[in-house]
């Protein structure tokens, strides 16, 4: 085309640069598909509602005072392993007053440890 | 058309029109892009539902109270469960109730401290056949009496598991 003649040289050139603006936005809409599904997907496998339901009955099992605790706490570990595929392994230990519960739960994506200090 | 000049200018005008058009298009649908991501956000909204009701249902009135939650679980008590559990879920600030459909078991650890017996049905709408999108959600409830009464008799903590859905 350039031997031929100099003219529309500037049509040419916007040509390539909206055909370049237009694959680059393409490209980006189909990363933003990737982007929602690997969020979503990272939100919804953190076992939130379970690190907080176990959290809590082991504090309270520990510190109530509850007859027939040893019973109590071997049903939480049968019962998070067999029912929320996590182990769970907790113990408690009395030091200067405070009682200190140690939590541990991992279920093969998601690991938590504390160490509960009572009030 | 009068004469034959300018044919190139008005290609490229008809261009640029179509061009302005697809930007527009495509500007106006990128807030509502439907990704397969999207599709988790209404189990989440289930789920945190679902969980917050067993916990204001796991909520002692007082330090003293056995929250409604264990009392209901001491009893087997399922239709208490289903009213509240009902109530609660579907309970909307419109008129009329909302459509959410639950299955509810307790699974406890019998007898032999190694197994867990998860079939005892608490209460539920419709029975899970297979074709619903269903979300699980789950409350441990220490149970200060023994649970089931058949078996030994001890305290206990055992896990209440709604299943939920919508129709």
């Amino acid at each position: 085309m350039a031997g031929l003649n100099d003219n529309a040289q500037w049509i040419v050139l916007m040509g390539f640069l909206v055909s370049f603006s237009l694959f680059f936005i393409a490209i980006i809409l189909n990363q933003s598909v990737m982007v929602g599904q690997t969020t979503a997907e990272a939100v919804s496998e953190f076992p939130k509602y379970d690190i907080r339901g176990i959290r809590s009955v082991i504090i309270e099992s520990s510190t109530a005072g509850m007859p027939d605790s040893l019973n109590v706490q071997n049903d939480i570990h049968v019962l998070s392993l067999n029912r929320q595929n996590s182990v769970v392994n907790f113990s408690t230990t009395t030091n200067g007053g405070y009682t200190y519960i140690q939590i541990h739960y991992n279920n093969g994506v998601t690991a938590y440890n504390e160490t509960w200090r009572s009030p | 058309m009068v004469n034959t000049r300018g044919q190139l200018y008005t290609i490229e005008g008809v261009a640029a029109a179509l061009i302005i058009l697809a930007s527009a298009y495509v500007v106006v649908n990128a807030t509502s892009i439907y990704t397969p991501g999207d599709t988790h956000i209404s189990d989440m909204q289930l789920e945190v539902l679902g969980s917050d009701a067993l916990v204001m249902m796991n909520t002692a009135p007082n330090s003293t109270a056995e929250s409604p939650l264990q009392t209901i679980v001491e009893k087997s008590d399922g239709i208490t469960f289903g009213q509240m559990y009902n109530n609660i879920v579907n309970n909307r600030t419109e008129t009329g109730q909302d459509s959410i459909q639950f299955m509810a078991n307790v699974s406890y650890v019998k007898s032999d401290e190694k197994t867990v017996n998860s079939t005892t049905l608490l209460n539920m709408t419709r029975a899970l056949v297979g074709g619903e999108h269903a979300v699980h959600v789950s409350q441990w409830v220490l149970a200060k009496n023994r649970y089931p009464d058949s078996d030994s008799l001890r305290n206990r903590t055992v896990l209440v598991e709604v299943f939920l859905w919508r129709d």
